[in-house]
């Protein structure tokens, strides 16, 4: 009982801490970020990691979700007798809430994964000490290009997710059901307005950030956790936990600003 | 570092002393490159280098290349023991053509 | 000037959480000299390596080096010292997304405004010493061990750095090619009057290049001398680690059975 208790005390002081560790990386690359040298290529490579290799990923679930989603809406909205809104309906979802979500979820897959496991192999194979002795500031050098991606890119991404999602929808509506073209396009003009386009930008945004933070933080901390001292299994663990735990926060946070915004 | 640049009749004299590192080698080669620019043969003297690092023989190589492809002559002259060393290090004691005197360097235009 | 410390470290306390790993720790690293620190491993040697990097802080002393306490100085003084050290770690610890001169030209690229013909050159010419000129456009997954090392080396001297830090140059290497590297750091003392220090557990090369020898033990500095003065010590843990022998474990029968089956009670 004491020792459960103990084990209890002890992984909520870890996870305090490393939440406060997570925050500060995040503190001092805003810092950083301001005083020169500027980082011009690094960010552009990571971009190009982050965003442009993310794209078939994007489009793929995009197209699925919109599909889905038309498909779904329309049986029920048929019901009622009101499959005019159909456009509306779909929209108003992907835009709100499935396109940032489903956006950060895929970058989380898709990129977040391979920058968490990356800066765990630097840690471990000691290229992050090599760079501090090098005098190159480690966080700046590595995890800022990698961070201002991330919250360049998610937005990016996020809409084209909602065009092609919209585009899925419209496809199963119009082209296969045979909803009248000019009600869906209309219905979504009518109905979105700047409020939702604006929540999908501020979740996207944060979403992106986050993620990215967080699997930056879990692998170029990697020496600092209980995983340390494991090797190439250590950085297999702490990616899975930096998957797990970005993914989780999205789907937090999406409550949280939505509750906060609306 | 300090250097002193003077004009013989057909070739130039460059004079260096002191500490050649990574704060100075960009005046050393600027001077050297100056210098075969002009068309003028070239000699080092290093009697008084205490002291050189690897940018500076860096700037001595490239002296060194642009003077051939120019056909002028290139020479140091004198070259101190801790310069010579670090020369022997770096396997370049046999590249560059080292003068204990002028008039040796003279024969050679 | 040859008398002068490089590096002086003094009282120093290291803890992992609440493990003691080096305590009470006092020497000198002269300025121009090759200093090996030995031990065996759990010795301490790796940690008192990372805390003179400054990538450990220790929990109690001074360490000065070239006139910086780099136990309390700030990021800015630290990095300025750096820019003066070199470090060539155990694995090499290259950057797996560039190439060979690109690792090597980092530094320069990082820290110098030389010209682009100069920074040609003077890589070429750490490659030549280091004997990797050939491999300059390989990437580090490309590389031997041996050549990882190699490449380290030359990164870690690419700014001509006053002082070295070599971690482990010849585990595992052949020793035609661990001869030639233990040559080339003393070379680099000689002709660049770098102060080096070697951090080993192999005996082979350590009475090649060393002109002091530090032997650390349970997180202790058992002696510091010269290589005859190591050789003919007379101290016990230092004998056992020049002939290899094993160390003993006292075997108390009640304790030993207590360890042995201590969780199954």
């Amino acid at each position: 009982m004491i020792r459960a208790i103990n084990n209890l005390g002890t992984y909520v002081l870890t996870s305090i801490e490393e939440v406060g560790r997570t925050f500060n990386l995040l503190l001092i690359i805003a810092w950083k970020i301001l005083l020169p040298p500027y980082q011009i290529f690094p960010i552009i490579k990571q971009v190009y990691f982050i965003g442009a290799r993310s794209l078939t990923v994007i489009i793929i679930s995009g197209v699925t979700i919109g599909m889905v989603l038309g498909l779904q809406f329309y049986n029920t909205l048929e019901r009622f007798g009101s499959v005019g809104v159909l456009g509306s309906a779909v929209a108003l979802s992907i835009i709100r809430e499935l396109g940032p979500v489903m956006t950060a979820l895929m970058v989380v897959g898709r990129a977040g994964s391979s920058i968490c496991a990356e800066l765990g192999i630097m840690r471990i194979s000691e290229q992050v000490d090599a760079l501090e002795c090098m005098a190159i500031s480690p966080d700046k050098y590595l995890v800022a290009p990698k961070l201002i991606a991330g919250i360049l890119c998610v937005p990016l991404l996020n809409f084209v997710f909602n065009v092609v999602a919209i585009g899925g929808g419209y496809l199963v509506g119009v082209v296969l059901f045979g909803v009248a073209e000019g009600s869906y396009v209309n219905g979504m003009i009518d109905s979105v307005v700047w409020a939702d386009v604006r929540l999908g930008l501020v979740k996207s945004l944060i979403f992106g950030m986050l993620i990215t933070l967080i699997c930056c933080a879990k692998g170029f901390y990697l020496h600092l956790s209980k995983y340390g001292s494991q090797g190439a299994e250590g950085v297999s663990r702490v990616t899975t936990d930096a998957v797990v735990i970005s993914s989780i926060s999205v789907l937090f946070f999406d409550f949280l600003i939505g509750a906060l915004m609306s | 570092m300090k250097s002193k640049l003077s004009a013989e009749s057909n070739y130039d004299v460059l004079e260096l002393s002191g500490e050649i590192d990574l704060h100075y080698s960009p005046e050393l080669r600027e001077m050297i490159l100056g210098s075969l620019k002009d068309g003028k043969s070239l000699l080092i003297n290093m009697a008084e280098v205490s002291y050189i690092d690897s940018s500076g023989i860096a700037s001595l190589v490239e002296g060194f290349q642009t003077a051939k492809t120019a056909k002028l002559s290139y020479g140091l002259l004198k070259i101190s023991s801790p310069a010579l060393q670090v020369l022997t290090l770096t396997r370049l004691d046999r590249v560059f053509t080292l003068y204990d005197t002028a008039e040796q360097f003279q024969s050679h235009l | 000037m040859e008398n002068t410390s490089a590096i002086s470290i003094r009282n120093l306390d290291v803890d992992y959480g609440s493990r003691r790993i080096l305590s009470n720790i006092n020497f000198d690293i002269r300025q121009g000299e090759i200093m090996v620190i030995m031990g065996g491993s759990g010795s301490g040697k790796s940690t008192l390596l990372r805390t003179m990097l400054g990538l450990k802080k220790p929990s109690a002393g001074h360490i000065n080096m070239l006139g910086t306490d780099i136990c309390h100085a700030s990021q800015k003084e630290l990095y300025k010292l750096r820019e003066k050290m070199g470090v060539a770690f155990q694995g090499g610890a290259l950057f797996t997304s560039m190439s060979v001169t690109e690792n090597i030209q980092l530094p320069l690229r990082e820290h110098t405004k030389l010209d682009e013909n100069t920074i040609q050159i003077m890589t070429r010419i750490k490659l030549d010493m280091v004997n990797l000129l050939p491999y300059e456009n390989l990437m580090p997954s490309e590389l031997s061990g041996g050549m990882k090392k190699r490449a380290a080396l030359a990164r870690a001297i690419i700014m001509d750095p006053k002082l070295l830090f070599f971690d482990e140059p010849s585990a595992g290497l052949d020793p035609i090619t661990s001869a030639e590297l233990d040559n080339l750091i003393v070379m680099l003392k000689e002709s660049m009057r770098m102060t080096i220090v070697v951090v080993t557990h192999e005996l082979e090369s350590v009475f090649a290049i060393a002109d002091r020898i530090a032997i650390l033990g349970d997180g202790e500095l058992i002696q510091i001398g010269s290589p005859e003065e190591i050789k003919s010590s007379t101290d016990e843990r230092v004998i056992n680690l020049l002939n290899r022998t094993p160390r003993e474990n006292i075997v108390d029968g009640d304790v030993h059975l207590q360890r042995l089956t201590r969780d199954n009670q």
